[in-house]
């Protein structure tokens, strides 16, 4: 679903993605790892088509992202670290926009059960965003993929900053939406969501992918030691 | 349609903004007190110049059997009929004056040829319609829509929306909407209420001005978010908005305006009377017989009726002298007019070549127009009243000429002579005539129009 092929980004001097070979299935969740600079978000912006690539190209279902962007736009969901919605518009209402900018849709019942399906507790629904604490928001811009059908989650520390309970429930999200076979790439930090709930982890350091590998074959402790292997040396 | 999800969104965060009602409360409020006040003070000179115009002719007919050349320095007004769509640009009313005094001999002025400014153009400040049309609203516009892209960059909405699939010309075009249409909202609302007000309603001119009015505001929208398109930071964004609004709104007229003013000026009224009295001097005066002129008119017209005696002719050789008099000085009144009409013309073209450098001055011209309120408008006043003057003269002057003898100035003519003189009637340029003469304001207003909104396509791509 989700191709790097040579994927490089140059900025100057500085080689922000170096090179970065990386497939992705259907139903992966696949967990971006390493320090900051390591190149993580650049990569997630390159499928986002937010930047143009140095070289190589990042393709997504066959499409190449830089050649055809508006028929990647229909199959993407993109949840940011700090997703940023309108205060004065509801959560209802939020939903409803960003969906229709997709070309989509909905009766207001469906909008009800996207957002139930993606947890937002029901009181919330038609309150104004400004009174929504961060996980709530990141809700939404899960009810956003789902409403959008999108085949291809990029998440790009999409729980940082939420407590545990939060960051739990939308591990959750993201387990179900791989059995419905959407591909997920997720930068983070957090290596024990990153074990829990990924299937496959990559490590990396300025720029270059150190290490790839499948959650099935590594424990916790294992995987943190691996980690700061690859960061002291 | 996403285009009008974007703009129903837009609206709908406005609404819910404090700031938006409060800054549409100021402006519905200041739109609805400039056209009451405006209406007040417009009945209240309409009565005035009515009352004043009915009183000048008893005072004209009042006179009864008197001598015709009496009558003619006795005088009389012709007013200038105050216009339905002034109540909404009162234009250059106020540089101009309303009456013209007619008499014997000399053609005055409406006090308004050497006015200090000449054009209205950086007149500021009268909470009239017009002024909260041309300035108001447009910062209304600046106010509203500065930041509705930066906004979105700011905040981060706009990655997401990009992830989304709406073009960025889609995104663009609904802001555009989304902004003018309370504008365009409120521009109706006060052209209604000023139609309310409004006596002898002519929609071909109120729909005009409104459809001027309305293209001048989707320039001023268009331009707000070209710039908002093209900066990161909403600040910045207002700021620069406000310095184009006022070097499109103040700055561009008021040098426009000393600019012509310099390059054709018109003669100051002392100038003015000096060059007139000086050709008078060289001429026939109708009251002096002495003057050569006068003495070589005597020869030929005792040539013309084979005569040999002024007493001799069929008629007043005193009476015929004044009215050959008042031709001469009719023709060098209007020599020195056409003179400053000319200038006008100049002046007309110089601004005409200028409209292009803000929408501002096209709209402002057009609406002027449209009202009946230009100087234009106000040389076809003056030159009517003169026409009147001429046609007055000639009938009082034959009457005198017909019935009585030479030196006979005790002569008086029947009361009825004095209805044979007609009301002065003045009708404001038709509809067509005020297009043809504002096709120039009209192109480039549209040129304004499309400049604006291929610049707005063009900053939708960087986005
Ligand atoms: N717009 C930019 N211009 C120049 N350099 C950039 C730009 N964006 C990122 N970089 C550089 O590219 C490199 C990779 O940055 P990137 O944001 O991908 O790191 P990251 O792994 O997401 O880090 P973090 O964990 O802090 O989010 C860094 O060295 C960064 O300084
Ligand atoms: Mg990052």
């Amino acid at each position: 679903m989700l191709h790097a092929v040579n994927l490089t980004k140059k900025y100057q001097e500085n080689l922000a993605l170096d090179n970065l070979n990386l497939v992705i299935e259907p139903g992966d969740i696949y967990c971006l790892l390493g320090a900051n600079g390591a190149g993580k978000s650049t990569t997630i912006n390159l499928f986002l088509n937010f930047i143009a690539p140095t070289s190589g190209k990042a393709v997504i279902d066959q499409i190449e992202v830089s050649k055809d962007p508006q028929a990647i736009k229909k199959l993407i969901a993109y949840i940011p670290e700090n997703l940023v919605l309108y205060n004065e518009l509801s959560g209802l209402e939020n939903l409803e926009y960003f969906v229709g900018l997709a070309g989509m849709k909905y009766q207001q019942d469906e909008l009800v059960s996207f957002l139930q399906e993606a947890g937002l507790q029901s009181e919330a629904f038609k309150k104004r965003v400004k009174t929504y604490s961060k996980g709530m928001r990141q809700k939404i811009g899960v009810a956003m993929a789902i409403a959008k059908r999108a085949k291809v989650l990029l998440l790009d520390e999409p729980t940082s900053g939420l407590d545990p309970k939060a960051s739990n429930e939308f591990s959750e999200l993201l387990l179900r939406l791989s059995q419905q076979n959407v591909a997920t790439l997720m930068a983070t930090h957090d290596l024990f969501r990153a074990k829990e709930t990924g299937t496959d982890i990559g490590i990396m350091k300025s720029g270059k992918l150190v290490e790839q590998l499948s959650t099935e074959e590594i424990n916790h402790s294992d995987l943190e030691k691996l980690y700061l292997n690859h960061m002291n040396n | 349609m996403m285009v009008f999800r974007v703009a129903k969104k837009e609206i709908l965060e406005m609404t819910r903004s404090g700031q938006f009602k409060w800054m549409l409360g100021i402006v519905v409020a200041l739109s609805v007190v400039a056209i009451y006040i405006s209406h007040v003070h417009w009945q209240e000179k309409n009565l005035q110049r009515e009352l004043a115009q009915e009183d000048a002719r008893s005072l004209w007919l009042a006179q009864g059997a008197t001598n015709p050349h009496n009558a003619a320095h006795y005088g009389t007004y012709a007013f200038k009929p105050q216009f339905p769509l002034s109540l909404i640009d009162p234009g250059v009313e106020k540089f101009t004056g309303v009456s013209i005094f007619l008499e014997a001999h000399s053609r005055n002025e409406a006090d308004n040829v050497a006015a200090a400014d000449q054009t209205g153009l950086s007149r500021f400040g009268d909470l009239t319609p017009d002024f909260i049309l041309l300035f108001i609203v447009p910062l209304m516009i600046i106010a509203l829509g500065h930041q509705s892209v930066t906004k979105e960059k700011e905040q981060g909405t706009l990655r997401i929306i990009k992830t989304q699939g709406i073009s960025n010309q889609q995104l663009i075009l609904g802001k555009w909407l989304g902004n003018y249409a309370p504008v365009a909202i409120l521009t109706t609302i006060i052209f209604i209420l000023a139609a309310l007000f409004i006596r002898q309603i002519d929609w071909k001119f109120v729909a005009t001005m409104w459809l001027v009015y309305l293209a001048y505001f989707a320039i001023v929208n268009s331009i707000t978010l070209v710039i908002s398109s093209f900066l990161n930071n909403s600040g910045i964004s207002l700021v620069i908005l406000l310095a184009i609004w006022i070097v499109s709104c103040l700055a561009v007229p008021k040098t426009a305006s000393s600019f012509t003013n310099e390059k054709h000026p018109y003669p100051t009224r002392q100038e003015f009377d000096a060059a007139v009295a000086e050709d008078k001097k060289k001429g026939l005066d109708g009251h002096d017989p002495w003057s050569e002129a006068s003495k070589k008119l005597e020869q030929e017209t005792l040539q013309a009726y084979e005569v040999s005696k002024l007493e001799d002719l069929p008629f007043n050789f005193d009476a015929f002298r004044m009215q050959k008099g008042e031709e001469h000085e009719t023709a060098i009144y209007f020599k020195h007019n056409e003179k400053l009409k000319e200038v006008h013309q100049k002046q007309t073209q110089v601004y005409r070549s200028l409209a292009f450098l803000s929408p501002f001055l096209p709209t402002r011209f057009l609406s002027m127009s449209l009202a009946s309120t230009d100087y234009s408008t106000h040389w076809n006043f003056a030159d009517a009243a003169e026409k009147h003057r001429v046609e007055m003269q000639r009938v009082l002057n034959t009457n005198f000429a017909e019935n009585s003898k030479l030196g006979e100035w005790s002569y008086k003519a029947d009361a009825s002579l004095l209805s044979e003189v007609p009301e002065f009637n003045f009708e404001a340029p038709d509809f067509g005539e005020v297009m043809d003469a504002n096709k120039s304001n009209l192109l480039i207003l549209t040129a304004w129009l499309l400049g604006s909104f291929a610049l707005l396509f063009f900053a939708s791509t960087r986005v």
